[in-house]
């Protein structure tokens, strides 16, 4: 089975940019001040789901 | 588009380095991703009036407030107080951020710096291996920005270093993640800025109250990112707040998250490329403080390049001379402070209160963390063990 991937809700996001400093895989980029996670880069380690302060990054499909 | 020095990001950093390289006569640019400089607010606007030193603001209308100290608060609320009149009245400001940050961007301008918005630095320009300025998006225009030097300025989340090979993630455990909210119609009527401690408070960091005048604060807490869940942050915060009856009326007027590295210094110069203020980890990690670090780097780096515009150099070896300044005048406090960090991280909530009450009447006559790791040590021989490593480094 495919492992979900990380998904920031957009509409939550106030663009710390925490998620992208403490992503191993260099997967997560700022587009128009909100994060947002490339599929292919993700290796859904969760390191940026537990970092985001106000829980604004799940897991895709969710 | 050809320049001396570009710079991305213009935070206090940026246009700090800015300002000091086009004083010196270079060619500066400063590229913003964003639609206005300063805004949003990511910060919890703490700073210490050192900055007056600086010379790099005008006029008052930055400052929010002037604190009278500080007060520290263990776990079952002990109080260590850091107060001006011990400290030769020097403590610091709290201060808008958006105004702060717009003055010192008009100060670079002031000096001959340009500045362009909505800007997006993409990818470093590189020719024969060798770095010659930057590629950046304006909208849906993408274009070269040539330069004898690259400045990332561009904060924690800094992609510049990474793209000349500088190793910038952070680990989750030099991470501190934070929320803030600034809240009016509180009782909250202490000129002091305050700073609550313990695992149940915020696990690996703090919660700040930061007064900004008329019943204003900004309350905020930082969480060690390896500490942290999901929305960890911000329970905790509504946790802290909701037990306080003179906070509890408050309503806000700002939410903000934040994110500030609490790392071991880095290499911040590769080649002719410069990183400066949170992208070069220039943040005490003890008290999260960047601000005052950013502003004397800034300096350093814009006088570096300064230099070596005039000798038309534009090698490591010339440009490393701003790595030693910082390092030398404040890279060996940032390492101590990360060893203290460590140490402290270990600490039950017990021992902090153990160690607060011997510090609540204790008169600082400083007012940094030194002062209070030399009271711990004076007063307990017995942690000598364990702060050991720090006294040798207080030293150095």
């Amino acid at each position: 089975m495919v492992k979900p991937k990380a998904f920031v809700k957009k509409e939550k996001c106030l663009a710390c940019g925490g998620c992208i400093s403490v992503c191993p895989q260099d997967a997560i980029l700022m587009i128009l001040s909100k994060a947002v996670v490339n599929d292919e880069q993700c290796n859904s380690c969760s390191i940026c789901v537990k970092t985001c302060p106000i829980g604004a990054i799940g897991w895709e499909g969710n | 588009m050809k320049y001396d020095a570009v710079i991305v990001g213009s935070g206090p950093a940026g246009s700090v380095t800015a300002r000091f390289a086009a004083e010196a006569g270079a060619k500066v640019l400063i590229v913003e991703r964003r639609a206005e400089v300063g805004v949003p607010v990511l910060c919890g606007e703490g700073i210490s009036q050192k900055v007056d030193r600086f010379k790099v603001l005008e006029g008052k209308r930055w400052i929010a407030t002037k604190m009278e100290g500080a007060r520290i608060f263990s776990p079952n609320g002990t109080k260590i107080t850091l107060s001006a009149e011990y400290a030769g009245n020097e403590t610091g400001y709290v201060v808008y951020r958006d105004i702060f940050d717009q003055e010192l961007a008009r100060g670079a301008v002031q000096k001959g710096a340009e500045i362009m918005l909505n800007t997006c630095a993409i990818n470093l320009l590189k020719k024969d291996g060798k770095i010659k300025g930057i590629t950046a998006r304006h909208f849906d225009e993408t274009f070269e920005i040539e330069a004898d030097v690259v400045v990332g300025a561009d904060g924690v989340e800094s992609r510049i270093g990474k793209w000349a090979g500088i190793q910038t993630t952070l680990k989750p455990y030099d991470l501190e993640t934070c929320v803030q909210y600034t809240l009016t119609n509180i009782e909250w009527d202490s000129p002091y800025c305050d700073f609550f401690i313990g695992k149940h408070v915020a696990p690996g960091g703090y919660v700040w109250v930061f007064p900004k005048g008329n019943n204003t604060a900004n309350i905020g807490i930082g969480l060690l990112a390896s500490l942290s869940e999901p929305g960890k942050a911000a329970q905790f915060l509504d946790k802290f707040i909701a037990a306080r009856p003179e906070l509890k009326k408050g309503q806000p007027l700002r939410v903000i998250t934040g994110a500030d590295p609490v790392a071991e210094p880095i290499q911040s110069v590769k080649d002719n490329l410069l990183l400066v203020g949170d992208a070069a980890r220039q943040v005490d990690p003890i008290t999260g403080g960047g601000l005052m670090n950013s502003i004397e780097a800034g300096k350093y780096a814009g006088e570096t390049i300064g230099k070596a515009v005039e000798k038309q150099r534009f090698d490591t070896q010339i440009l490393t001379e701003y790595e030693t300044h910082w390092k030398k005048s404040f890279g060996k406090k940032l390492h101590r402070n990360y060893v203290a960090k460590e140490i402290m991280l270990d600490m039950e909530d017990k021992t902090l209160d153990m160690l607060a009450d011997s510090l609540k009447d204790y008169k600082f006559e400083e007012f940094s963390t030194l002062s209070i790791i030399k009271a711990l040590v004076t007063k307990h021989p017995s942690l000598l063990v364990k702060l050991a490593p720090l006294m040798k480094l207080a030293r150095a």
